[in-house]
């Protein structure tokens, strides 16, 4: 089945309040309360936000705020109903709508015809949830390797809702369902191929498409961040999205691309970014890899996302497209900002 | 001074130490640029410094434990340095690894004893 689905995503910080509770416990306290169909809360490793203040999970100090990425998804006309809520919690931060396709059941291929000839695949799942006889994230990971999709990492969320239910990690429990989501981003032939087997293997499937624009592949530049439409979408402003998709030992410099990245994003006076580290995923040539236990380097796969103007944007592209000269997936997508001050 | 007064001051001035060292720390790091962990460093070479001073004077008894043991006590850190030291590892950051580990024994060896003969001791 398909239908115009929502994506909401609000980026603050782990300390943020509404009212007088954590912004983090009273955004999902909403969604499961209108029974979202799916939604999570990311802690980012690494980044910051409007107040330019670094926080980094390599530092004991620097640790105690970092940046927060909130998802939820639904069909249009349900993720139109909670917007106002939304606002009033994270009256101060950013949050961008995006228009995505919502799939769910059984599925056929896909046409995914448009310009830019990408797309973006995102398939939520529970932590516990299996495939085949093992990890769900894993068989599905393997299948988009094998279907030659550009890239996918797989993010565990801390809380959140699967299928219109509360899921939340807690310090003593086994983390039974917390939600997981799999971002991948490849051609769109790729991608509407690899949709009926996906749909076969999985036993609630919910997945959501999106175009974008691939901007680099193992440091071959394919393309500049797209143009926003000409005017203003009833009175939203546009935000250029960005995001590089690379190994956490990927380097510029002999430094941590990741962190390198955003530190000099910081000195140049972005408006924010924020790197999440994933649990397992790939992209270009490189075999899935993740967590091992007995190694002491980690080689999960990093996320970072960098967030402002279309103009401003430019300039962080330009940063971007020098720093990752050798390796990383770049996306860029054009988003609908909301209610952000001083536009 | 009564026992229980000690021990109440103890708690406070740890408190303080605590606090201190989140300040500066967080001070240091973020100006610092936060990849080698700056505010770690400073923190226990001052308090090292601080320490052997306090030694140097001939500072003992109750004092000693409400300016040592609950102040410095609290304000350096072991086990924020081995946290850094342990992520700088997992990230293959192999200088400032030991850069972290040699700078933070030996600067702070020679802090304590530097404190010392500022103290007189």
């Amino acid at each position: 089945m398909v239908e115009d689905g929502l994506k909401l995503t609000t980026y603050f910080g782990e300390r943020d309040r509404a009212g007088g509770e954590l912004l983090a416990d009273a955004l999902i306290d909403v969604y499961e309360r209108k029974g979202v169909k799916a939604s999570a809360l990311f802690r980012g490793i690494e980044g910051f936000g409007e107040r330019h203040r670094l926080q980094t999970d390599r530092l004991l100090t620097l640790s105690e705020a970092l940046p927060i990425i909130a998802v939820a998804v639904d069909r249009a006309e349900r993720i139109e109903a909670l917007l106002a809520e939304v606002r009033e919690i994270n009256a101060g931060g950013v949050t961008t709508l995006e228009r995505a396709r919502l799939l769910s059941g059984a599925l056929g291929p896909a046409e995914l015809g448009g310009d830019s000839g990408a797309s973006k695949l995102t398939i939520y799942l529970g932590r516990q949830e299996r495939a085949g006889g093992r990890p769900a994230y894993l068989a599905v990971v393997d299948l988009l390797h094998s279907h030659g999709v550009a890239g996918a990492t797989v993010l565990l969320g801390v809380d959140g809702t699967a299928h219109g239910v509360r899921e939340r990690s807690r310090f003593f429990a086994a983390n039974a369902q917390v939600p997981l989501m799999i971002m991948s981003v490849g051609d769109d032939e790729r991608i509407a191929a690899v949709l009926p087997e996906l749909s076969s293997m999985l036993s609630q499937p919910l997945l959501t498409l999106e175009r974008l624009r691939i901007c680099k592949r193992d440091g071959v530049l394919l393309a500049a961040p797209a143009d926003p439409p000409e005017g203003e979408l009833g009175g939203e402003a546009h935000r250029q999205k960005l995001t590089i998709y690379a190994g956490e030992q990927a380097r510029h410099e002999g430094q941590l691309l990741y962190s390198a990245l955003i530190r000099r994003l910081l000195r140049e006076g972005a408006a924010g970014a924020t790197a999440l580290r994933g649990l397992w995923g790939y992209h270009g040539e490189h075999q899935p890899h993740g967590e091992r236990f007995w190694s002491l380097r980690r080689h999960v796969p990093i996320v970072t996302v960098l967030l402002d103007t279309p103009s401003n944007m430019r300039r962080w592209f330009a940063i971007v497209d020098e720093m990752t000269a050798e390796t990383g997936l770049v996306t860029s997508e054009i988003v609908p900002a909301l209610w952000k001050r001083s536009l | 001074m009564s026992f229980i007064l000690l021990w109440l001051g103890v708690g406070v001035l740890g408190g303080v130490g605590a606090i201190s060292r989140f300040l500066i720390d967080a001070l240091v790091s973020s100006s610092g640029g936060g990849r080698f962990p700056s505010g770690t460093l400073v923190v226990n070479l001052s308090g090292a410094l601080l320490l052997g001073l306090l030694v140097g004077l001939g500072l003992h008894g109750d004092a000693y434990l409400l300016a040592g043991t609950a102040v410095l006590g609290s304000y350096t850190t072991f086990s924020t340095w081995i946290f850094e030291s342990q992520r700088l590892a997992e990230d293959g950051e192999r200088l400032l690894l030991a850069a972290n580990i040699v700078l933070s024994l030996v600067l702070g060896v020679a802090a304590a004893a530097l404190g010392r003969m500022i103290g007189g001791g």
